[in-house]
């Protein structure tokens, strides 16, 4: 199983123990919601952060100690979710990524699509506007903006996470941006804002 | 000029307003380039309303679409599962 491409470790059990209970379990709470916005679906971001920190356990010695767990562990909750959820996915319309990329790289795109989404709009999305929009990006485009905008991660490591260049990374970043712009941009119209 | 700007790379043309604003978005700018931004933003309208626009909403994102804590059950069933679990 190709975790990551370190030399494999040797640890005794207990530090096996040590590494798992420190380094990995103090991100359960970002690989839940990670997984929680991947699947769309509570019951299924359990299984899916158990699976993953059962491969962790397993694969314990392919991850050197004190390096970036939290992207190893990111990475591998993102293969189990493309391996075991995707093809199970409910969600609708299943899309050909390439196909959308294809799509989002032109030109028509880069355009200033939201002149009309103000800040004084966004103040009055107290309850779901910006998780239902984020939640209605095709999961790709979702991916990028969990990983910059809710973890922190660096283009480096977006890019190790999600096996794609660096400037793969940037651009779809870009585009989700733009993306999720516009269907806020849509909740604002739908709540009385008027174009500028 | 443009080589007091940090954000020019030396085998790339001049970035646009729009890169320079994603690299600031995107915490990938360095402290050169963050101090040269900000002063780029008070002679540049359309920079300004930009960053504001997107930082109000990565700011709405993490405070809305962070979801707080695991569930407590799912914790334990780990903790339960790694005790029965052996080594490969």
């Amino acid at each position: 199983m190709e975790l990551e491409e370190t030399p494999k470790q040797h640890y005794s059990d207990k530090e096996k123990s040590e590494i798992f209970n420190g380094e990995f379990m103090p991100h359960i709470h970002s690989m839940y919601n990670f997984g929680y916005r991947l699947t769309l679906d509570r019951d299924d971001a359990k299984d899916l952060v158990q699976d993953t920190y059962l491969k962790a356990y397993r694969f314990i010695e392919s991850f050197q100690k004190g390096t970036n767990a939290k992207a190893w562990l990111f990475r591998i909750l993102k293969n189990s979710f493309i391996n075991d959820y995707r093809k199970k996915s409910k969600e609708p319309n299943k899309v050909d990524y390439q196909e959308v990329e294809t799509y989002y790289n032109s030109e028509d795109v880069d355009r200033q699509i939201t002149p009309d989404l103000r800040v004084e709009s966004l103040k009055d999305m107290i309850g779901d506007e910006i998780s239902n929009a984020l939640n209605s990006l095709d999961v790709d485009f979702r991916t990028v903006i969990i990983l910059c905008d809710l973890e922190g991660f660096k283009y480096e490591e977006m890019a190790k996470i999600l096996d794609i260049p660096i400037g793969t990374v940037r651009s779809r970043l870009h585009r989700a941006r733009n993306l999720l712009k516009e269907k806020l941009s849509e909740y604002a119209k739908s709540m009385g804002y008027n174009k500028a | 000029m443009n080589n007091m700007n940090p954000f020019v790379k030396p085998e790339l043309s001049k970035p646009t307003c729009m890169e320079m604003l994603q690299t600031i978005l995107d915490d990938e700018a360095t402290d050169d380039q963050k101090k040269y931004f900000k002063a780029h933003m008070d002679q540049c309208m359309p920079c300004y309303k930009s960053y504001d626009l997107d930082m109000s909403i990565k700011q709405l994102l993490q405070s809305k679409c962070c979801g707080g804590d695991a569930p407590q059950d799912l914790v334990e069933k780990i903790k339960v599962q790694m005790a029965q679990t052996k080594f490969i």
